[in-house]
């Protein structure tokens, strides 16, 4: 086995980070269970899905997370924290 | 925080997102209706997964997890499990193709050594061995 290209949509962003995974997209303040955005939102979903597929060719650092924006969700939840 | 000691476990992809096909692996608890539930009973968790055809209709998909709030996803799967969206963005051109196989887990043990050397390489070798994935999305609940 070579190794297969990943990327993580996480909504838990510092719990994801501790991982270190090669590369993730968290969908700023998405709630848990809700990774792709909301029921029936499909161009939101599809947004989502393709701005994880582009981090596949993009040149990310390893193991950092990249937050992206979507107003459309149109909430705001705060992510589980890690206890430092 | 601490951070995993272990390096970035990266592999380049290599090509176009146009010419790729892509698996979808959830942590979400995600599984066909006929397979058996995840065993929530267990409070270390359960380390078994479940693989999902391609043509799986969203209809015959089910979660069981009991640490988190699936209710979004009983309404709309693809909202852990985005199965129709990647059809979507097949339909677009965006991506290729759709793997011959995806895998639903449930994303909660106490049981971490089992799950980093036993049912993640497996999974691993279940979407490297016959699912034609060139690159995987994950997802947590």
């Amino acid at each position: 086995m070579k190794g297969i290209p990943t990327v993580l949509i996480t909504v838990s962003p510092e719990v994801s980070a501790q991982m270190r995974p090669p590369r993730a997209l968290y969908p700023n303040g998405f709630k848990i269970g809700n990774s792709l955005g909301k029921p029936g939102m499909r161009e939101l979903q599809q947004k989502v899905l393709r701005d994880a597929l582009l981090l596949l060719k993009e040149n990310t650092r390893p193991g950092t997370i990249v937050t992206q924006d979507y107003p459309e969700y149109g909430e705001y939840h705060e992510p589980p924290r890690v206890r430092k | 925080m601490t951070i995993s000691r272990k390096c970035v476990p990266f592999t380049p992809f290599e090509g176009e997102l146009d010419r790729a096909t892509i698996a979808i692996v959830t942590a979400g608890g995600v599984h066909l209706r006929e397979q058996d539930p995840f065993n929530i009973a267990d409070e270390l968790g359960d380390l078994s997964y479940r693989v999902i055809p391609e043509e799986v209709d969203t209809k015959q998909l089910v979660v069981t997890h009991h640490h988190y709030d699936h209710s979004d996803a009983d309404e709309d799967v693809n909202v852990v499990f985005p199965i129709d969206v990647l059809r979507d963005l097949q339909a677009l051109g965006f991506i290729h193709g759709i793997a011959r196989k995806h895998v639903g887990y449930m994303g909660y043990t106490m049981q971490l050594k089992a799950m980093y050397e036993g049912t993640a390489p497996q999974i691993a070798n279940e979407i490297d061995k016959g699912s034609r994935a060139d690159a995987v999305v994950l997802t947590g609940g």
